[in-house]
């Protein structure tokens, strides 16, 4: 279990958290290769289905940044 | 509207055990208003159906739809190439749409998802209650637009009994007395002399006692 990385989907507000992230870009931090964002123009944008069908398609955690 | 609830997912679930395709059909009029069984529930439920095929091995193909109304055969034989695919029906309409969807495609199997439960209205976000009781002769104009037949515990129509507390219903103290909402209504009306009539014994026949019900109208009729 030691070798396991999550995949995660970050679901990311484009007005914070991804500018958050932008930041942390420009800056040349990392974060691991197996987070996917998702660029949403607000996290009240993020529904159940959004959700569910990123469990459906197999990610372990859904990050909801806004 | 007809408010009705999602039945709990196990029971679903050991619904479905012994069938493959599986045709998830929504309504979009009462059950979407008051969102048990609309096309987002019907999505939602489809995603958790095809996560627990995954995880307990169950083969299942699910596919979607949502209708107009389940109510109407218009809407319902559009179905008929997702219909013909299916070895079974879940239903997220009421009871009314559950049965006729199989009275419009008699040869398939037609299982219920949500419970059925009254007529109401939205008092707020995520609130529905209980408003008539669909009895078939309707006497609203006597009690100031409340119902005793739906909301009085026990339909009395000369009320209230001995089991009003302060407002409230002895069944439970969240439950209003319909009886005291009646005398508060026809109080601020000022027509409390209504409540000198007393509405005698009344025939049950237009409600559930006489048997199913159905209406003709001839003018109507093609």
């Amino acid at each position: 279990m030691n070798d396991y990385e999550p995949k995660i989907v970050a679901f990311c507000c484009e007005y914070c958290a991804y500018t958050a992230a932008d930041t942390a870009g420009s800056a040349r931090m990392e974060y691991p290769s197996t987070v996917r964002i998702i660029h949403l123009l607000s996290t009240g944008k993020v529904d159940t289905l959004h959700l569910l069908r990123a469990f459906e398609k197999g990610v372990d955690a859904a990050f909801v940044a806004g | 509207m007809i408010v009705a609830e999602r039945k709990p997912y196990e029971e679903i679930k050991e619904m479905l055990s012994g069938y493959k395709n599986i045709l998830i059909v929504g309504c979009g009029t009462c059950v979407s208003v008051c969102m048990s069984g609309g096309e987002k529930e019907v999505g939602i439920l489809a995603s958790e159906l095809r996560m627990s095929s995954k995880t307990d091995g169950k083969d299942w193909e699910i596919e979607e739809a949502t209708i107009e109304r389940q109510c109407d055969r218009e809407y319902i034989e559009p179905l008929k190439d997702k219909v013909e695919k299916a070895d079974v029906i879940l239903s997220m309409g009421c009871g009314v749409g559950v049965q006729f969807i199989s009275e419009v495609f008699p040869a398939k199997i037609v299982l219920p998802a949500l419970n059925t439960e009254f007529y109401g209205a939205t008092i707020s976000e995520g609130v529905w209650a209980e408003r008539c009781g669909g009895c078939g002769n309707c006497i609203l104009h006597l009690t100031g637009g409340i119902c005793p037949v739906a909301r009085c515990s026990k339909s009395l129509f000369n009320g209230p009994c001995g089991g009003s507390n302060k407002g409230k219903c002895e069944i439970n103290p969240e439950v209003d007395c319909a009886w005291q909402l009646i005398y508060d209504r026809l109080k601020a009306l000022g027509q409390l002399d209504k409540l000198k009539e007393i509405i005698p014994p009344r025939n049950w026949s237009s409600s559930r006692d006489g048997g199913p019900r159905k209406i003709i109208r001839e003018d109507l009729k093609l």
